[in-house]
C-alpha cells in the first residue's frame, strides 16, 4: 500500500520522481475508488505545504506555478482508477481573468490551488465579458466568483462586471473576491468585491471561510 | 532660439546631470500615461487609432499641451499592423484594444541542447515559426509576410517618428533616445519558455537554464546596444521573473547573465534604466552591485530602505502608485508626490514616474485630473 504520509511530503516538497513514481505504482495495484480518494486527499494535504510553505516565503510563484502542473498530472494519472466515486466537493467558484486583460497566470494559481482545495472550479479563461460571468453564474450557481486582471484597466472592468450582477439580481446570491497586481483595499471598495488579494494561497483561504 | 528648442536644451542638461551622477536644476518628471490613455482621453477608439495613425497627432498634441513631463509621452508602443501581418501570437490585442503579451511557448523543453549549441539558429528555424503562423510555411510566402510586416513597421514607425518631432519642436521635451533589451532568463521565459514552462525547468534541468541564459546574453547584449552610446537616452531593460523565483534560483539561474548585461552595457558607456516589477525587497543587496548610476524605477516596496541602501550609489525612480490617481482625492495625490520627493529627492539620483503605466482611461473617472495636478505639483516642487 502506498505510504500516504510520504506522498503528502512529497508534494509539499514538489519532489516530481517521487511523486510520480508513488502514484504510478499506485495505480498498477488497480486500487479501489475509496483508496484513489485517499491518494486525492494526501495529495491535497501537500498542497496545503506548498500553500504554507509560500507563505512564509521559502515558496514563490514559480513553485506555485510548478505545484498545479504536478497536481494536474497526478489527477490525470488517478482519473481511471476514480471513476465512478463520487467525490466530495467543499464548494465551487467561478473566475476568470476579466475584459480587456489577457493575463491568466495568477488566474490559473489561484484556479490549480482552489481545486486541489476541493472547489469546483469553473474557468471562463482570459478577456471575459461582464455578460459571460453573468451567464455562468445563472447556469451553475456558484457561491463564489473570482475577478482577475493584471492591467490598470481590469478595475473598471471588474467594477462593470459587478455591476452588471447586480442588475441581473445575482449580486447578493455569490461573493465576490478580486485578485491581481492592481487591486487593493480602496479599489475593492469602489468595485464593490466582497474582499481583495495578491496571493493566490491568501486568496484561497478567504474562499474556504466563504464555505465554512 | 525659440522657446521650445531652450527647453529642451535645459530638461537635456537636467538627464545628463541626472544620468552622470550630478544633482539637477530640479527633480525631472515623466508623464507616467501612454498612448492607449492618450487616444481615449482624446475622446477616440483605441483599437481604429492603432490601425490609422494619422489619427494620432492631435491626439498627441492635446495629450502633451494638458500634462506636463520632462520626457516624450509616446511610452513603449505595440504598434499593431506588423503583429498582424506576421501572425502573432506573443503580442496580440485584446477585445478593448490594448496590446498585450500572453503565455507562449516558443520553444519546447526538448530543443534546450539545441538552443544552447546556436540559439540564433534556433530562433530563427524553430521559435519564430511557432510563435508568428506567418512565418510558418513555405520560403516564398513566409518571405513575403515578413516583407510586408516590415515595411508595415518601418512606415508607422516613421510617422510616430515624425509626430514625436513635431511634440518635440513644439513642447520642448528632452531629446532621449532608448533601446529595450531583457534579462536572459526573462527572454527564456516571457518568449521561449512561459512563465508556466521555466517554473517547471528550474527544477527538472536548472543547468539547461543556465547554459540557455549564458547562450542568449550576446544576443540580448546586441538588442540593447544603442546606435550611439554618447547620445543621451538609455536601454530599458523590464525585469519580470526574479520575484517569482527561491533566492538560491535566483542566485545562481537569474542574476549571473542579468548583471553581465548592465555591466556590458555601462561598460559601453550607455545607461540602463531597469523597470524593477513586482516586489525585489529581497534583492536589494543585489542591485547595489549594479555599475554607479544604474536607473531602477521601482514597481514596489519601501522607498526608504530602497534611498538608504540604493540611493547613493544608484538612481532611483517609481513607487508613486497610479492606482491612487484612481482611488484617491487630488489632495491625497499630491501628498503622496509630496511623501516621495521627501523620501527620494534629498541629495540627488531621483527621477519622478509612476509604480506603473497608465493605460486606461475612463471620461467620469478622476484619473486625468489628479494625474495632471500631480506632475504640475512635481515640476513646481521638485527640488533635492
Amino acid at each position: 500500500m502506498i505510504d500516504l504520509k510520504v506522498l503528502t511530503q512529497a508534494v509539499g516538497d514538489l519532489d516530481e520522481k517521487t511523486i510520480l513514481t508513488m502514484i504510478n505504482d499506485f495505480v498498477a495495484t488497480n486500487p479501489s475508488g475509496e483508496d484513489a480518494q485517499k491518494v486525492v486527499f494526501a495529495c491535497q494535504q501537500g498542497m496545503a505545504i506548498v500553500g504554507e510553505l509560500f507563505e512564509t516565503n521559502e515558496y514563490y510563484v514559480g513553485d506555485l506555478i510548478f505545484a498545479g502542473e504536478l497536481l494536474s498530472k497526478t489527477i490525470d494519472l488517478l482519473k481511471p482508477v476514480l471513476s465512478g466515486v463520487a467525490s466530495q466537493k467543499i464548494g465551487s467558484i467561478v473566475i476568470g481573468t476579466v475584459q480587456g486583460d489577457l493575463h491568466d497566470i495568477g488566474k490559473n494559481i489561484f484556479g490549480s490551488m482552489a481545486e486541489a482545495a476541493g472547489f469546483d472550479v469553473y474557468d471562463l479563461g482570459i478577456d471575459v465579458s461582464p455578460s459571460a460571468f453573468v451567464e455562468k453564474v445563472k447556469e451553475v450557481k456558484p457561491q463564489i466568483i473570482g475577478m482577475s486582471g493584471v492591467l490598470t484597466l481590469a478595475i473598471d472592468s471588474m467594477k462593470n462586471t459587478v455591476k452588471a450582477l447586480n442588475e441581473a439580481g445575482l449580486r447578493n446570491s455569490v461573493k465576490i473576491i478580486i485578485g491581481g497586481n492592481p487591486v487593493n483595499e480602496d479599489a475593492c471598495k469602489q468595485i464593490g468585491a466582497d474582499d481583495f488579494t495578491t496571493n493566490a494561497a491568501e486568496g484561497l483561504k478567504t474562499c474556504q471561510g466563504w464555505v465554512k | 532660439m525659440t522657446d521650445a528648442v531652450t527647453m529642451t536644451n535645459e530638461r537635456n542638461q537636467l538627464f545628463r546631470d541626472l544620468f552622470s551622477g550630478k544633482t539637477p536644476k530640479r527633480v525631472p518628471v515623466s508623464n507616467p500615461a501612454t498612448q492607449d490613455f492618450a487616444i481615449q482621453y482624446a475622446g477616440l477608439d483605441l483599437a481604429e487609432c492603432q490601425w490609422d495613425l494619422t489619427k494620432l497627432e492631435p491626439v498627441y498634441d492635446k495629450f502633451c499641451q494638458d500634462f506636463f513631463t520632462d520626457t516624450y509621452p509616446g511610452g513603449s508602443i505595440r504598434i499593431p499592423s506588423h503583429y498582424q501581418l506576421l501572425g502573432s501570437t506573443p503580442i496580440v490585442m485584446s477585445s478593448s484594444g490594448f496590446m498585450q503579451h500572453p503565455e507562449v511557448v516558443g520553444l519546447l523543453a526538448e530543443e534546450y541542447d539545441e538552443f544552447i549549441a546556436s540559439p540564433y539558429d534556433c530562433i530563427v528555424e524553430k521559435v519564430l515559426p511557432r510563435l508568428f503562423t506567418e512565418l510558418n510555411g513555405a520560403p516564398g510566402k513566409v518571405a513575403m509576410s515578413l516583407a510586408k510586416a516590415m515595411r508595415a513597421q518601418s512606415d508607422d514607425l516613421a510617422y510616430l517618428g515624425t509626430i514625436r518631432a513635431k511634440m518635440n519642436a513644439k513642447y520642448g521635451y528632452a531629446g532621449m533616445i532608448g533601446a529595450l533589451t531583457e534579462a536572459p532568463f526573462d527572454f527564456m521565459a516571457d518568449f521561449l519558455r512561459s512563465f508556466k514552462g521555466i517554473s517547471g525547468d528550474v527544477r527538472r534541468y536548472p543547468d539547461k537554464v543556465a547554459a540557455a541564459c549564458d547562450a542568449v546574453l550576446p544576443l540580448m547584449i546586441k538588442k540593447g546596444t544603442l546606435p550611439n552610446p554618447s547620445m543621451l537616452g538609455y536601454t530599458f531593460i523590464p525585469l519580470h521573473m526574479a520575484p517569482y523565483l527561491r533566492d538560491k534560483d535566483f542566485a545562481t539561474l537569474y542574476w549571473p547573465t542579468f548583471k553581465k548585461l548592465v555591466e556590458t552595457m555601462a561598460s559601453m558607456g550607455q545607461n540602463v534604466q531597469l523597470f524593477v516589477e513586482q516586489d525585489w525587497m529581497r534583492y536589494l543587496d543585489y542591485l547595489y552591485e549594479l555599475p554607479e548610476n544604474t536607473i531602477m524605477r521601482f514597481e514596489y516596496g519601501d522607498a526608504k530602505l530602497v534611498k538608504e541602501k540604493l540611493g547613493k550609489k544608484h538612481i532611483i525612480s517609481g513607487f508613486y502608485p497610479i492606482t491612487l490617481l484612481q482611488t484617491g482625492t487630488k489632495q491625497q495625490c499630491i501628498d503622496k508626490a509630496k511623501e516621495l520627493l521627501d523620501i527620494l529627492a534629498p541629495g540627488g539620483k531621483y527621477w519622478f514616474q509612476a509604480d506603473k503605466s497608465v493605460i486606461n482611461f475612463e471620461a467620469k473617472g478622476p484619473v486625468a485630473e489628479n494625474m495632471s495636478a500631480v506632475l504640475e505639483y512635481v515640476h513646481e516642487n521638485g527640488t533635492y
